[in-house]
This record gives structure tokens, C-alpha cells and sequence, in this order.
């Protein structure tokens, strides 16, 4: 089938790692650093000025073109947090969110659109940046920590820093959580309200806690 | 309540599942996602009680100063627990029983568990370590989180164990603080720091990584503040 590779994934769910074969001739996008190893015969190409195969989604998301020239190309991919890694082939009818670190891979014929939250987004601090997948073929994104998979039947809550991805047909507002006292003290920030049918992926990590943590082991600046 | 952990040992969350008007009590900044029909609150303390000294233990001893209560609607309701570094979490079933928690090891609990912050201060300020515990008593079940995997030492007698490694033990075990060396200095060259000595019979829950000396160990590569 045009767009599907063949494809395995080693390491879950701590440190996942993404192996996909590239038919000769076909091309595979990749995000920018996540090459691990490849075959020789695969040439890498990046595109200086806002072409297909690159894109810029608020935070400095890159996609590079790996395409196999002269014979089939295996290339093993890992995103740079330690986690999860999900496939998700779309049908082509559908639209599939991803928070923009999480992109991996996709077939070309996948189409990947930044999506600035403005304000919603800018009060997150979270950076609730979006890239919208459209399209047809093998799309992979990853986590930092485990995934879940949440089927919202009526609305979900998730904490904005835990979002993964999220499926088209469900809307979304981006809220407090709690009262005005869960606000500064909750320890939560903001969250988001998903509402409709569909599916959220989730993480069970989120960078910023891990950032918190480690801040009081930065040596003392010398004043 | 229902808990099941998912995820574990390397990136375990808590799936906490709610009947109609139950209450979770969780470590502030825990929750993940939840139910959009669950009712929550920060408190300072236990819900519907007061007691600013418990609360100031509290932010005493570095645990947050603040709790979320989550009560489920009447549909019943799931929320999910995270923490912050890569690492397991397991459950323990609290029957009239007390359990001593280090401070960084609380995730959340059930409404008629007590949480009350205990300074055992002193020793501990030499280690540099901060060594604080929770008394977790009552019924019903506790939530803990570990840094790396999870193992429990059944004690009976004497045994040591690292401070750092200390995820939670029985209260019927005595336990004292002291040097693994024979003095401070040796101590402290040594590389070792506190450990905790255990006497008695009851179960000790280990760590199998301590986050005081990860977070040592990366100071070398991070900018100064």
C-alpha cells in the first residue's frame, strides 16, 4: 500500500526506538535530530525556505526528507525524551493534533501545518504549540514517560503539559483549573477541556516538573 | 476507590477511579487528566478540617503546602496521578496501621487517610539531604512513588538502608539516624550519607536510585543559576 512502511518499534514503553524500511525511491519525513543510524543510500534533504519538507511550528520543529536512492534504506529514528512511541496511520478523512514536540515521522503524503494557539496558547506557558496532521499514510509520534490512550466519550481533562495528541473531532478550551485558589496554588496551571468523541494520548511525564527539579543542583553563578 | 498503576517501573501514572462522591486527596501539581465532571479543591490541609500548624509542617518540609481533594460527580469519575522523575509507584492498603513516608514519595490518598507532616529535623540538617516524613494513618489505600524501581526489605532484627533510599516503612519499626562511617568526616569522604538504622519487625520500601545524588551528579553539566 502507497504511504504504509513497514516498520517496527523496539524499547517500549520507557525508550522506545522507531525502525522503518524506505521502499527504493520513496522518501520518509523525519523530525530534524531524531536520525539515529541509516543505510548509506539514503540521502537526507532539508529545505531552507518553507517548503514541504520543512516546517516551523513555534518551536523549532524541523523535518527533514530521507529518501532511498538506488535499493531499499532502513532507518532507526529516536526522539530525544526518554518514552513512548505510537503509530497512527491516517485515513485521510481525519485530522490528528499533535503537541509540536511529539512529531517523529510521516509519509510524505502526510501533511503537517503548525497551529498558533495565540491567546489561548500564550497562557499556558506550557506552549500549547499544535501541528495539525492532515492527509493519508503513516504518521508516528512520541512521549516523554508512558502513553495512555483515552477514549472521550462526553469531555476529559488533561493537564496542558500531558497532552500528546488528540483526534480532530473533538474541540477543545483551554481553562483554570479550579477555583481561583486552585489557580496559584493547585500546582496544575491550566488545563485543557476536551469535549466530543474521540480519542487523547497522554503522558505520564511532563518536562517542566523534571526542569523544577533539577534547578536547585545548577551550580551558584559567581557574583 | 480503585487504583491501578499503569506504565510502571519506568514511567508510572496512577489510574484512580472514583464511585459517586468518593474524595482523592493528591500531592498538588500530581494530576495528569481526570474526569470533567470532578469536583476539586485546594486545601491546605485535609479537607473540611483546619490546621494551619499541620500546614505549615508542611511547607516546612518541603512537601507542598497544598493538597487537592477530588470528589467525584454523580457518574463516579477517574483521575490520573504523575510524578516527576522516571520511576514506579505501588499501593499499600492502610488498616487502622501507619505507614512513615518520605516527603518526596507522597502521590495521593484516600479521603480517610491523615497525612500529617512529622519534622524529624535536627539530625537530618546535617546530611544536606532533606530527610522528611509523613505519618500516613487511618484506612484505605496510599499512593507512593519511587526514583528508579521499587523493593521491599522485610526487617526483623537490624538493617540499614541509605536515607536517600528510603521510600516508606512500617511505624512498628524503630529506627534512629546516624554516619555509615564511624564519624562525621569519615562520613562525609566516604560518600556516603545519612542512613537511617532499623530495629524491630516491619517492612521498609527501597528506592532503587537516589534523586539527591542524580541531581549532584548532573551540577557539573548544568549552568549556573
Amino acid at each position: 500500500m502507497e504511504n504504509t512502511f513497514e516498520h517496527y518499534i523496539e524499547g517500549r514503553p520507557d525508550f522506545a526506538l522507531l525502525t522503518v524500511k524506505i521502499p527504493s525511491g520513496q522518501t520518509l519525513k523525519v523530525e530534524a535530530s531524531a536520525m539515529a543510524t541509516m543505510d548509506t543510500n539514503l540521502k537526507m534533504k532539508t529545505k531552507m525556505k518553507g517548503g514541504f519538507g520543512r516546517l516551523f511550528t513555534g518551536e523549532s520543529i524541523f523535518i527533514n526528507d530521507f529518501t532511498a536512492e538506488n535499493g531499499a534504506a532502513e532507518i532507526k529514528i529516536a526522539p530525544s525524551a526518554p518514552g513512548d512511541l505510537i503509530h497512527y496511520p491516517l485515513n485521510g478523512s481525519e485530522t490528528l493534533y499533535l503537541q509540536s514536540s511529539a512529531f517523529v515521522a510521516s509519509a510524505p503524503s502526510v501533511t503537517v501545518n503548525s497551529k498558533w494557539q495565540g491567546f489561548k496558547g500564550f497562557f499556558s506557558g506550557a506552549g500549547l504549540f499544535l501541528a495539525q496532521c492532515t492527509g493519508s499514510g503513516d504518521l508516528w509520534f512520541n512521549s516523554f514517560g508512558g502513553v495512555i490512550e483515552i477514549d472521550v466519550k462526553d469531555s476529559y481533562v488533561v493537564d496542558t503539559g500531558n497532552i500528546v495528541a488528540f483526534t480532530g473531532n473533538l474541540s477543545y478550551t483551554v481553562t483554570r483549573f479550579g477555583g481561583y485558589k486552585s489557580l496559584f496554588f493547585s500546582g496544575e496551571g491550566l488545563v485543557c477541556r476536551f469535549q466530543g468523541e474521540g480519542k487523547v494520548w497522554i503522558q505520564t511525564r511532563k518536562i517542566g516538573p523534571l526542569t523544577s527539579w533539577a534547578h536547585p543542583f545548577r551550580p551558584e553563578g559567581k557574583n | 476507590m480503585e487504583v491501578k498503576i499503569e506504565k510502571g517501573p519506568g514511567a508510572a501514572a496512577a489510574k484512580v477511579t472514583l464511585q459517586a462522591g468518593e474524595v482523592l486527596t493528591a500531592e498538588s501539581g500530581a494530576m495528569i487528566a481526570m474526569s470533567d465532571d470532578l469536583s476539586v479543591e485546594t486545601t491546605t490541609h485535609k479537607k473540611n478540617s483546619r490546621g494551619i500548624m499541620k500546614a505549615i509542617k508542611r511547607a516546612i518540609s518541603g512537601e507542598s503546602f497544598f493538597m487537592n481533594h477530588f470528589t467525584a460527580g454523580p457518574q463516579g469519575g477517574t483521575v490520573y496521578l504523575g510524578s516527576t522523575l522516571p520511576g514506579d509507584m505501588f499501593t499499600y492498603e492502610l488498616n487502622g496501621d501507619k505507614l512513615i513516608v518520605q516527603a518526596g514519595s507522597y502521590v495521593g490518598s484516600a479521603h480517610d487517610v491523615n497525612v500529617e507532616f512529622n519534622w524529624q529535623g535536627f539530625k537530618s540538617l546535617f546530611s544536606g539531604e532533606s530527610a522528611f516524613w509523613l505519618g500516613v494513618s487511618g484506612k484505605g489505600t496510599v499512593i507512593l512513588n519511587s526514583f528508579g524501581a521499587i523493593y521491599s526489605v522485610e526487617v526483623d532484627g537490624d538493617y540499614i538502608v541509605d536515607t536517600g533510599h528510603i521510600v516508606a516503612f512500617q511505624e512498628t519499626l524503630n529506627f534512629s539516624i546516624g554516619t555509615a562511617g564511624s564519624s562525621w568526616i569519615n562520613s562525609y569522604f566516604g560518600g556516603e550519607g545519612l542512613i537511617c538504622r532499623f530495629r524491630g519487625k516491619g517492612t521498609v520500601w527501597c528506592q532503587s536510585h537516589n534523586d539527591n545524588a542524580f541531581g549532584s551528579a548532573l551540577t557539573p553539566s548544568l549552568k549556573t543559576r
